[in-house]
Order: structure tokens, then sequence, then C-alpha cells
């Protein structure tokens, strides 16, 4: 049973380092653009598409190449989903809840396209073969990969917020839109840039995780509500707290599976965000305004 | 007259939908057309749900299908597993659903903007799980067939349940479409108005803003369930998929392509959502990615919909026609003026000391002005009193009762009432609907502005038209009353927020420099107002930097400096103080008072 415990708390640290990925990109976008780009979890689903399709058939190329291909294409997506969906509608009076509407209707757009020309059977994309055995542990080698690269990610993201002067441009748009246009920076660029980024990261942990688990239709849909799980828990904005609480809430999940069926996880982990919106509706970390 | 009452049928087409209601099931004969309708009737009354929340309130929900699967779900296992006669269980499920409302409202509203986004879309896919994998209670996947639920009596006189199930749906439909129509032609809509427009004056003028918003919620959640109870005899089988995305996001298309903020748009929207799945048969596969594609369409190039196309429809009646009935009775004139007692009341942000330990008091009656350079602390000073912001320290007493750590309504409706620096109206709303903003605060919402009938509605609508005349007559605004805030020249929209406040009936009247930008003859007749104000025993704390008017104006002038009391007394020793001059202008030998 410890045995068992221990094996599925290591798994839930590389699926909660999905979590935390994508609710980066949301958090970042968020952060920056005070909008939710609700299309976020459709971009993860088409990074995980994207690979699965460039590996088989026609393309069948190496894994590496297909993740660099999804990162590639789901860079372009978040640059695409800026201009159509997000910037026209800013500087509405209700721009917020327009962006809502907007990118609700590009996930369904989305979502819907591959369900309608995909079906929606599962697909199987091969990834990094192999595994690590340390006692009576075992890691598949894909799994390693995904904390690792995740991991490298959360820093270079960390070190180009802090020391580039893009970073700089970036926080200032984040704490004063008007005062950061009126000093010079392009705001919209700045904007089109956060887009691209946290789309790339999305795509990227799509393509990471499409070997671990099954490529499905549906994969965006349950990603975003988890990412939206964890950036409440973590606090919106806060890159800290989307990593703990994305990395939490995986083994949460993982280890809750041991004992009753993985829907029933979910819908645990659903009633928590509810009753913690209404117990602590700053979030674990935020402060009490 | 034409015009007029296709003017009033656009924006109140309440009872006209009643009419319809009866009428049609008389007509439409043909089982295809009349399902047809029934659906486009649920649809609409989802959108009116819907509406609420994204026309007047201003938020999304995407997970409204959570309601409207528990409604479903509710009265069809009432029908199957109790044996509960279905029409009486459908006004369960309309319970049930209200009381997840009441808990996602006060879920997401403390926070408002996505999260109630965030909490529906949690919700609605918690609800399929659990509708999936309860086999026992729901058979998962596979669904209950709950079978159409006759009603004996009209059975046996010969009506076909066809005719009457239309008629139930669209009797429900015109009915709910005229509550919400008379709650937002009455205080309540008005409110949820100005929460939408202009929060931080809702709540300074007296309004239960968060109070109201989860009340919102909470009657849209009981409408959603009330179109999931009555879509069960169309539909046969409960499955989990009434809870999918899919449905969520028609409710929302169906509000914003046939017109939010409008009572005709969802009706609108309904038909077109009921029809077009037929059309779209050919090409089944991609219908919803079809849907998709006009939502965006809809958001980006027509945000207010078909019947944003015919204007403004915003439910809503002239003024005047509020004064129908009794006579409304002026209140006297006279204003038991407050005391305020401000002692030791500090605040710091981040370490930053913006306020400390400022102390002054406001004898009932007087103009106490607070004066200082820019940034020493005026503005601060009178959010911490109003409650806008939590003091760290300190004591604010209004008539010796402790009023610090109560919220900014509740400060309003205890008579200390305040203004904001930076113009804040409800721009969209004429001159007299911003100021019965504040009415409520004297005549507070009662039972019969939820129920939108009775003479009490009547009377207390009238009383608050009444303070809203008074109010505007005070100010100068009387021949402005029907036009719009936003078209206001900049003095009178300055004027109109003073007048907002009066409205909500103050007995201290807090202003945050309402002089700021008006010319010397603007300041003038502001200044000449406000004494009119104080002559009826109002006390008034000011904030301003224009010292002349402030000098003239005041009885007590308190200056503050970083933060912290400078000087406290009549106008003319504290101008002749040397500190508050070196203030000013630096130190300097030769004191001029002003």
């Amino acid at each position: 049973m410890a045995d068992l415990l221990v094996q599925q708390a290591v798994n839930g640290i590389s699926t909660g380092m999905i979590y935390a990925l994508v609710a980066l990109g949301l958090t970042l976008i968020f952060g920056v653009m005070h909008v939710i780009n609700f299309a976020h979890g459709e971009v993860f689903m088409m990074g995980a598409f994207v690979t699965v399709v460039a590996g088989q058939g026609l393309l069948g190329l190496p894994y590496p190449l297909a993740v660099l291909l999804a990162v590639a294409a789901m860079a372009i997506a978040g640059w695409v989903i800026d201009l159509a969906a997000v910037r026209p509608l800013l500087n509405r009076a209700e721009g917020q809840t327009d962006v809502l509407l907007s990118t609700f209707a590009v996930s369904l757009l989305l979502a819907d396209t591959v369900l309608a020309s995909h079906g929606p059977a599962p697909a199987f994309a091969p990834g990094w073969e192999g595994s690590l055995t340390i006692g009576s542990l075992t890691i598949a080698a894909q799994r390693v990969l995904v904390v690792a690269v995740g991991v490298g990610l959360v820093v270079l993201l960390e070190m180009v917020l802090r020391r580039t002067d893009f970073g700089r441009h970036l926080r200032a748009v984040a704490q004063d839109r008007f005062a950061a246009r009126a000093v010079g920076i392009d705001v919209e660029r700045v904007g089109s840039a956060t887009f691209v980024a946290a789309s790339a990261c999305a795509g990227l942990a799509g393509a990471l995780v499409a070997p671990v688990t099954m490529f499905s239709p549906g994969m965006g849909h349950q990603v975003i509500i988890m990412a939206f799980v964890v950036v409440v828990a973590g606090g919106m904005g806060s890159v800290t707290g989307a990593v703990v609480c994305g990395v939490a809430l995986g083994v949460f999940e993982s280890l809750a599976s041991v004992f009753i069926p993985q829907s029933m996880a979910s819908v645990t982990v659903f009633a928590l965000l509810l009753v913690l919106l209404l117990v602590r509706p700053q979030g674990l970390f935020g402060q009490r305004r | 007259m034409i015009g007029s009452l296709l003017e009033r049928v656009l924006r109140r087409p309440g009872f006209l939908l009643l009419l319809l209601a009866a009428l049609v099931p008389l007509v439409l004969h043909a089982p295809y057309w009349s399902s047809l309708v029934v659906f486009a009737a649920v649809l609409a009354i989802l959108g009116q749900s819907v509406n609420l929340l994204l026309g007047y309130l201003g938020q999304v929900s995407f997970g409204h299908a959570a309601f409207y699967g528990l409604g479903a779900y509710v009265a069809g296992l009432m029908a199957v597993k109790l044996g509960v006669d279905y029409w009486l269980a459908v006004p369960v499920a309309v319970a049930a659903a209200a009381g997840v409302g009441a808990l996602v409202g006060l879920a997401s509203q403390r926070l408002g903007g996505a999260y109630l986004a965030i909490a529906t879309l949690t919700l609605a896919e918690m609800f399929r799980l659990i509708a999936a994998n309860w086999i026992e209670l729901t058979r998962g996947p596979l669904g209950v067939v709950v079978l159409p639920q006759k009603i004996a009596p009209l059975e046996a006189i010969g009506i076909p349940f066809d005719r009457y199930y239309l008629f139930i749906v669209l009797f429900c439909l015109a009915l709910v479409s005229l509550v919400v129509e008379r709650l937002m032609t009455g205080a309540v809509g008005r409110s949820w108005l100005a929460i939408r427009e202009a929060a931080p004056l809702a709540e300074a003028a007296g309004i239960a803003t968060l109070r109201l918003r989860v009340a919102c919620v909470t009657l849209s959640g009981a409408i959603a369930g009330l179109a999931g109870g009555l879509i069960v005899p169309k539909i046969f089988v409960l499955s989990p998929d009434l809870f999918g995305v899919i449905n969520s996001a028609t409710a929302l298309l169906v509000v914003v392509l046939g017109g939010k903020a409008t009572i005709l748009g969802p009706v609108v929207g309904g038909l077109i959502f009921a029809g077009v799945p037929e059309l779209l048969r050919p090409v089944a596969d991609y219908r919803e990615v079809i849907f998709a594609l006009l939502l965006l369409l809809a958001v980006r190039l027509m945000p207010g919909g078909i019947m944003g196309l015919l204007g403004d429809r915003l439910p809503r009646r002239p003024a005047a026609s509020a004064t129908v009935g009794p006579a409304p009775v002026a209140d006297s004139g006279k204003v038991r003026g407050a005391r305020l007692d401000i002692a030791a009341l500090s605040k710091s942000f981040r370490g930053l000391a913006a306020v400390a330990d400022v102390s002054f008091s406001a004898e009932a009656g007087q103009i106490v002005g607070l004066i200082g350079p820019n940034g020493a602390g005026k503005t601060t000073c009178l959010n911490l009193i109003s409650g806008a912001i939590a003091a760290d320290r300190g004591a604010v007493e209004l008539d010796g009762k402790p009023v610090r750590g109560l919220t900014p309504h509740e400060i309003a409706r205890l008579g200390m009432v305040r203004t904001f620096q930076q113009t804040l109206l409800c721009s969209r709303l004429n001159v007299v609907e911003n100021v019965l903003i504040g009415t409520t605060c004297v005549v507070p919402l009662g039972i019969g502005d939820w129920l939108t009938v009775g003479g009490a509605l009547r009377r207390a609508e009238a009383r608050r038209l009444a303070l809203a005349e008074e109010a505007m007559a005070l100010m100068g605004l009387s021949d402005l009353s029907e036009a719009k805030a936003a078209d206001l020249p900049y003095g009178a929209q300055r004027r109109l927020s003073v007048a907002v406040a009066l409205a909500a009936g103050p007995r201290i009247l807090l202003l945050d420099e309402p002089a700021a930008g008006l010319s010397p003859a603007e300041a003038a007749d502001l200044a000449a107002a406000l004494r009119r104000v104080r002559e009826r025993g109002t006390t008034i704390v000011i904030v301003d930097h224009n010292v002349q008017m402030m000098s003239d104006l005041c009885d007590r002038l308190c200056v503050l400096h970083h933060g912290t009391r400078l000087a406290f007394g009549t106008p003319v020793e504290v101008l002749a103080d040397p500190a508050v001059v070196s203030a000013y202008l630096g130190a300097a030998p030769a004191v001029e008072t002003a």
C-alpha cells in the first residue's frame, strides 16, 4: 500500500506540473492584460493534437521535432487569438466581459472543430520511451521529462521577468497599462508577446502530456477547469502560487484516485474550489483585502 | 401614437408576451411546430436568466447549464423516483436551483469579475460528473426516462397534452419576462444597473451591493431551474449532457445574438436557436462549430445583438409615470445634522503612512474643511471615514456611535454619505435615474419592490421620486432631469454627484473636491448650494484646494500635511498659523492671511 501511495504521489508530481504549466499561462495573461483567456485550455489540447498528428502518418516526425512543431504552432495560435478575439475588444466599456465571451467562443470553435474532424476517440503519441527504477519505484522517462522541462521553464520565466528589458516592460504593463504607455512602452506588443509566450507554454504542456495520458478532444475543457482551480487557490496573477498549487493538485488527485474513481476525485476538487471561494475568496496565498 | 406604442412594446413587452401565451396555443395545432415553439420558449426563459447577469449585472456565466440541468433532474427524478406529480415538482426544482444560485452568488460576488464564470463552469462540470457516475440514482449516461406527465382534469375535458404543455411554457416565459421587466423599471433594477456602472457610487449611496448581486445570481439560478424543469416533457430523457457546455454556450448565444439588456432579446434569440439546429441538419456534425463562430462574430461585430440594432432598448419608463398614485409627501426640509468625531485615525500602505493620528470634530450643522497640499492624505482620510478603506487604528464616531469597520452602505444608511473626487455617475442613465440611486437609503427596498406589484411599491417609488426631485432642486438640476448623465456639461455632472448624495438624506455629507475643475462662477454657485444644504441642518465635511472658497464657506478648517494634522480651528486662526503658511508657500517671513 505504502509503495502504491509513493508511486502515485510521484506520478502526481508530473501531472501537477502539467496543471502548473497551463495555469502559468492563464495567470500570466491575467496578470498582464487583466483578462481571462478562456481558450487557453484548448491551446493545450491543440498542442497535444499537433504532437499526435505530427508523430503519425504522413509526417511521422520524431518526438522532439513534433514537440517543437506543436510549440511553434501554438505560439502562432496565441498571436492570432490576441489579434482576433482580445485586442479589438479591450478598449470597450465592458472589454473584460466581452473578452470572456469571445475567448469562450474561440475555445468552443477549437474543441468542436477537432471533435468534428477527428472524432471523440482518444489517440496516443509515442514519447520518450523507457523508465527509471529507484527501489520499488518505477518512473516513466516521459514523466521525468515533464518535471524537468517544467522546472526549467519556470526558472526561465522568472529570469525573463526579473532580468530582461522585456520582463520589465511586461511588469510595467501589468502594474499600470496607462502609465506604461505614457513612458513609451508598446503596450499592444507586450500584450501580443504575453499571449505568444503563454500559448507556447500551454502548447508545450500539451505536447509533453500527449505520450503520458491519451490525447482526446475533451482534454482542453478538463484542464481549463483544473487551471482555474489552481489560479484561484494560488491567487490570480501569482506565478509561485500557480506552480505550488498546480503540483499540489496533481499529487492530491493522483493519491485520491487510489481510493475513489478518478471522476469522483475531480468532483472532490471542484467542490473544494467552491468551498474555498465561500470561505477564503482571496485564495490560499492571497492577502485579505 | 403608433411610434410611442411601438417604443413601449420594444422596451416593455411583458403584456404582449402574456397575450401571445394565451393566443398561440389556440391557433398552433401541428405537434411539430408546437414542439418547436416550446423549445424556443424554454431557450428564451434560459436567456432571460442569463440576461439578468450578462445584460444587467454585466457578468458572464459559463455554466448556466448547472442550474438548467439541476432543474430538469430535480423535477424529473421527483416524478420518477418519488411519484410526486411532475407539475408540483417543478416549483421544487426552481427552489433548488435558487438555493444553489444563492451559494454560487456568495462564492463569486465578493470577488466579482470572472469569478462567476469560474464558479458556474466548475459547478456544471461537477454536476455532470455526478450525474454520469451516480448510477443508482441517474442510471449514468443511459439517462432516466420521464414519461409525459398528463394533467387529468384537462385531459378529461379534451385538451390534448401538447396544447396545455405549450400554454404552460409560454405562460411561464411571459411571467418571467414580465417580472424581469418590472424589476428593471423599479428600484431593484436601478440598483443593479448602478452596481454595474459605478459600484463604488452605489455602495456609497447606501445600496447593499453584495446582497443585491447575490440576489441577482439567486434569481437567475431560479429562472434557469424553471427552464430546466419545463424542458423535461419535451426531451423525455434526463441525461448528463443537460449539464454540458453546449447548453451553457447556447444560453449565452441566445442573449448575445438576441440582444443583451433588453427583454425581447432573449425571446428573439430563443426563436433563432430553436430554429437554427433544424436548418443545420445537413451539417449536424459542425453545428457546434457554427454556433461558436456565430458567438465570436456577434461579440466582435454586433455587441448589442439584434435588438441592439434598434437602438438602446433598456427596459425603463419615463420618470413622470412614477408619480401616478398617491401624491408624494415631500419631507419637511429640515434635517437633524449629525456630529462627527475623528480620533487618532491612521492608515499605512506597505509601511508608508498616508494618514497618521489625525483627529478633528464636526459639530452638528457645521461645515468643516479639510485642506492641504497634494498628497497630504485628504482623500485617504475621507475614504477611511466613509468606510471605503479599512483604517489601521483610530476611531470614527457618528453622534457618539462608533462606525469604524462598517461597510460604506451601512455608514451611508446611518446618515453619512460621501461624493467622489473623480466624477462617478451611471453615464447611461439620465439625471433623475442617477439621483434616484441615492433614495433607497431613505426608502429601502421592500417586499413590494421584489414582487413588483402592490400599492406599497407605488407609494415607495413616489416617495423616492419626491426625494430625488428635492435633491435636484437643491442642486439646480430640475430642468435637466431627463438628460443623460454622460451628455451633461462637466459643471452639471459635479452638481449631479452631490445631488445623488443628497437624495440619500444625509445628516452629514462628505464632499471630495466638489469644486475641482469648476470655473469661479460655477464654484460660487456650488458654494451657495452647499450653504442651502447646511441651512437645512446637514453637517458638511469638505475637501478642496480652493483656499479662498474654503475659508469663506467653512466654520472650521483642518490642515493636513504629509498625513498628519498641522492645524485645526477657525479659518482665520488656521491661515495665520506659521506652520500652515510654510507648508503651503514654503517658509515665508511675511504672512498674508486670506
